[in-house]
């Protein structure tokens, strides 16, 4: 019980102190600061473009298809970065690895092409 | 670590074999992807095979660091989830031939069956929990597969309650990690390991690993369908796809009990200070799956819903075994090869009563157990199989039903639970009725309306070998007893 909880101290003050914190800036400056409420203030935006619409529109969901593409190629260069530095000191293998790595998400590219995927119909 | 890999050659092949099926389906007519569960089974044979020449050679040992153990206990696995998967294979290829996305399907079969192959062999927690999520999300999306209304409420739930069992599981594990600062359940003598902090003592661990005990029991009671964490079951079994469902009442839960022996049996260890505890969690589970698995049993008129409650009260008999482990206080287990024992015959039982309702279920067009009036006369062979399979379930000689039944009472007798045994065998009287009401529904009803039966070749193969299994099992258990307590001797 003691080994595992001491540890959690540290957590639960943190939580504590961290709330009051928050609670004492945000009371202090509901009661410090001077408000004005005016029509400009009110807007989206106080200088630049009036916004037109609303905040919520809908966004096709052929998108997400689009976005979880990205995604793959995404990971994929935050691999590449790191293996990028280190390959030749790890020798051949690392390098068939990432072609294998590169393969794989190359074939779910493949698959997601020849699904008509990247076609906006 | 690359001359490793031949020890995990027959996961390996079931994924390039997946990948494999995914492509080439992308380059076939319509009217050769009939070909694709050829490629299937060629995959699941080739594994197989594999594992075959695995043990000729001696390769068993620990490897990858001590995360997958090629043991009998994974080997056992290993052969059952083939079987399984071969056998859904034949059973769904009528099926998947109506479905517009057929490579899909034999591919989320197979990684399923990958990730429950590595699940039986996984001796280290971040392993378990990927290759629990191999199997989970494959079977998420193959119980919304057919993407109709009630198919896709099955999926959506299935998902949002297993995510949150999988939630549960992690936290688990997260406790385990914290107090003994490694994943790994068991290690060589000198490293750090669960198995060794547990087997130190009681040294200001006991809360976490009483929290860390109650979140796995519960999350992997989700995945095998223990009471209270079954909701989900009566729905995806009704609403998924029936070979689907056969593949999802054996397969998950076969790879769920794996990996509870594992978690448990060789990593909480059975005679250690929390041993009791974990006893007590599972005789629990296994009196309340059995009670309101077969009570809600009782009540249904949908045969599909009612082999899926059924499948909740076996679960809690497969417990029972679980429980019989610790309780025996140290000495030679029968708990352990009676949960294998178990699972193998169940999985013949079960897939077989499955497969006779797709092909019953496919002619009238509904689940509605008054449909199955005067099937006897209709069908007698389809009817025959059924009434083994459900039979077999009920627990009646001679068939496989009867023997793990037998064995896994006996385990308890032996481990000083006699309580639980009575309430077993009480929960077995009332679960023979709706069993064998089906039965004699129909073989004396009358028929509401003639014409026969006739599966289709891969379905009556299917239906063949569970029906000469669940009987050849029945009348010689010895070689599977035999095979199933050198798997469990590997834990222990």
């Amino acid at each position: 019980m003691q080994l595992l909880f001491d540890n959690y101290v540290a957590v639960l003050l943190a939580t504590i102190i961290g709330s009051i914190l928050v609670l004492s800036a945000l009371l202090a400056s509901r009661l410090l600061a001077p408000f004005s409420e005016s029509r400009q203030k009110r807007t989206t935006y106080e200088c630049g473009m009036v916004p037109i619409g609303r905040v919520r529109t809908q966004v096709h969901i052929r998108y997400y298809l689009f976005a979880i593409l990205f995604l793959i190629f995404d990971v994929e260069a935050v691999f590449l970065f790191p293996w990028a530095v280190t390959f030749v000191d790890i020798g051949p293998v690392a390098f068939y690895e990432m072609v294998l790595f590169i393969l794989i998400l190359g074939s779910g590219l493949v698959y997601a092409w020849k699904k008509g995927v990247l076609q906006w119909k | 670590m690359l001359e490793d890999l031949d020890r995990i050659g027959p996961v390996l092949i079931l994924m390039v074999s997946a990948g494999g099926i995914l492509l080439v389906d992308l380059a076939l007519h319509e009217r050769d992807r009939r070909w694709l569960p050829f490629g299937a089974l060629a995959g699941l044979a080739a594994a197989a095979i594999w594992t075959v020449v695995l043990i000729l050679r001696g390769r068993e040992a620990v490897v990858f660091s001590g995360t997958y153990s090629l043991d009998s206990f994974s080997i056992f696995f290993n052969f059952l989830f083939l079987g399984v998967a071969g056998l859904v294979v034949l059973a769904s290829a009528d099926h998947v031939r109506r479905l517009r996305y057929q490579g899909e399907f034999w591919t989320l079969l197979l990684l399923a069956t990958t990730g429950m192959m590595l699940l039986a062999g996984a001796r280290d927690l971040i392993l378990i929990f990927v290759a629990l999520e191999l199997t989970s999300i494959s079977q998420y999306v193959l119980a919304g597969f057919l993407k109709d209304d009630r198919s896709s409420e099955a999926g959506l739930k299935y998902i949002i309650l297993g995510a949150i069992a999988s939630a549960v599981i992690l936290y688990g594990m997260a406790f385990l990690f914290g107090i003994s600062g490694t994943t790994k359940l068991v290690a060589p003598e000198g490293q750090a390991s669960i198995f060794a902090l547990i087997a130190q003592g009681e040294s200001g661990t006991r809360a976490a690993l009483f929290a860390a005990m109650v979140m796995l029991g519960a999350g992997f009671s989700f995945k095998v369908a223990l009471v209270p964490f079954q909701m989900w079951v009566p729905d995806v079994y009704e609403a998924a796809a029936t070979p689907v469902a056969a593949f999802l009442s054996v397969g998950s839960k076969a790879a769920g009990f794996a990996v509870l022996l594992r978690i448990f049996y060789e990593g909480f260890g059975p005679d250690s200070f929390i041993g009791s505890d974990w006893s007590n969690l599972f005789a629990a589970f296994a009196v309340v799956s059995m009670t309101v698995g077969n009570v809600m049993a009782l009540l249904q008129t949908n045969i599909k819903r009612m082999l899926g409650y059924s499948s909740i009260a076996q679960a809690g008999n497969i417990a029972i075994g679980v429980a019989a482990i610790a309780a025996s206080g140290g000495g030679v287990s029968l708990g352990a090869s009676g949960v294998t024992f178990f699972l193998a015959t169940y999985v013949f039982t079960n897939l077989g009563a499955f497969f006779a309702v797709i092909v019953i279920s496919q002619r009238l067009g509904s689940d509605a157990i008054a449909g199955y009036a005067g099937m006897g006369r209709r069908a007698p062979l389809l009817a025959a199989a059924l009434a083994i399979c459900l039979v077999s379930l009920t627990g009646i000689p001679p068939t496989a039903g009867f023997v793990a039944k037998l064995y896994i009472f006996n385990a308890a007798v032996q481990s000083d639970l006699v309580w639980l045994v009575i309430v077993g065998v009480l929960n077995t009287a009332v679960s023979a009725y709706y069993y064998l009401r089906i039965v004699s529904h129909m073989y004396v009803s009358p028929a509401p309306d003639e014409g026969d039966i006739v599966p289709s070749p891969w379905l009556a193969a299917a239906l063949l070998t569970t029906s000469v299994g669940v009987v050849a099992i029945g009348l010689v258990p010895f070689p599977l007893i035999k095979a199933a307590e050198r798997a469990a001797s590997a834990l222990g």
